[in-house]
């Protein structure tokens, strides 16, 4: 009987090693980290640190909408292949970066020029540029985030109900970028029901989302049935990074807060 | 006095002789630059077209399918474009049949 005992002890010990080997433990990251973009295409070849892009600052000042369709930035790290000639072309970063634009009374950084800086100039690239460099920033986190609803992930910050109190005013067109748009239909929500027995239905709501993300940032790229229920995904897809995932989880509310989503209680 | 004006018309008639090869080019160039100031033809159509993204779900399936060949035919010339400007409109053409595609094939399997 002794014997019996230890070897399934000894089994369950050895499985549990093989498990915890075979699994990544991530490390969340801090609030002020969590969206965090780090591009390097092209930045160390240039012999310059990686690009370090904080969601949070971009976010809080303007919609989804316009960087990812207006401007044209992939939804994926270093999708968009961006190089220093882009920027001087006034594209992407350069759409706004490029040292005319003015906002909060003072012009926006050019982002890149064409000739490389040196001495105290450098520090220019090293606005962007940043990786392991840790600059001094225009933008404080907390200074910046200061007085808005708390959220209990990510960032910490209830964005959405920020920008519902107008806490947040989301720009959303830029002249000679942008197109202008009527005001969006706004399409009905739903619900979806997960196949798990007890757990509560999602309500999907189609007019958060479009007030950030209008409907190209998700249809068809990320969503691609056009019934309801037709793409079938399941949780283990979203915390891969596919269909929810691509934004919760790496930007927009992680996907440990179950509740926002489900939220439609058992009946 | 007019004798006094001769030498005056002549300097002047000379000067404008002069400074007319150096700053014809500038005139030609600000003329060019007027005339490209308003939006090529490929631009205008492609903000006609991506502005109606708001209304795809509203279109008829007649609507959709005519945009959606006016997309195809400005991916023609948006591919002739050069560098970044390609890239981008490229892309940003793509996202924009997109969603018109997307509500055509959403019309027809009702």
């Amino acid at each position: 009987m002794k014997k019996l005992l230890f070897v399934v002890l000894a089994l369950l010990v050895c499985t549990g090693v093989a498990f915890a080997q075979a699994g990544v433990k991530k490390k969340r990251p801090l609030p002020y980290e969590y969206g965090r973009v780090v591009i390097n295409n092209y930045s160390e070849g240039a012999g310059l640190a990686p690009v370090v892009f904080d969601h949070w600052l971009h976010r809080g000042l303007y919609t989804c909408r316009l960087c990812h369709v207006d401007i044209g930035f992939a939804m994926k790290a270093g999708g968009t292949s961006i190089k220093a000639a882009d920027n001087i072309a006034g594209y992407y970063c350069g759409a706004c970066h490029n040292g005319k634009m003015v906002f909060a009374g003072k012009p926006v950084f050019a982002s890149c020029a064409p000739k490389k800086f040196t001495g105290d100039e450098a520090t220019r690239c090293e606005r962007c540029h940043s990786l392991g460099l840790n600059p001094p920033r225009d933008y404080d986190f907390a200074r910046f985030t200061d007085g808005f609803p708390r959220g209990r992930f990510g960032n910490n910050v209830d964005w959405e109900k920020a920008e519902e109190d107008g806490l947040i005013k989301l720009t959303d067109y830029i002249e000679g970028i942008s197109i202008k748009r009527p005001t969006l239909t706004i399409q009905n929500d739903f619900n979806l029901s997960p196949k798990v027995e007890g757990m509560p239905d999602i309500i999907f709501s189609h007019k958060k989302h479009t007030i950030w993300n209008g409907c190209e940032v998700c249809h068809p790229e990320i969503f691609i049935g056009i019934k309801k229920g037709n793409t079938k995904y399941t949780m283990q897809d979203i915390f891969d990074g596919r269909y929810c995932g691509v934004c919760h989880g790496v930007v927009a509310f992680p996907l440990l807060d179950c509740q926002r989503c489900h939220s439609r209680p058992v009946q | 006095m007019r004798t006094k004006l001769k030498p005056l018309i002549f300097v002047a008639v000379a000067l404008i002789a002069f400074s007319a090869p150096t700053f014809l080019p500038v005139a030609a160039c600000a003329a060019q630059a007027v005339e490209a100031a308003p939006q090529s033809d490929w631009q205008a159509e492609f903000d006609d077209i991506c502005s109606k993204t708001q209304d795809a779900m509203a279109m008829g399936v007649d609507e959709l399918k005519a945009v959606l060949d006016r997309c195809d035919k400005l991916k023609v010339k948006i591919e002739a474009l050069e560098g970044t400007q390609r890239k981008v409109y490229l892309r940003r053409l793509e996202m924009c049949r997109g969603v018109f595609a997307f509500a055509l094939e959403s019309k027809e399997k009702k």
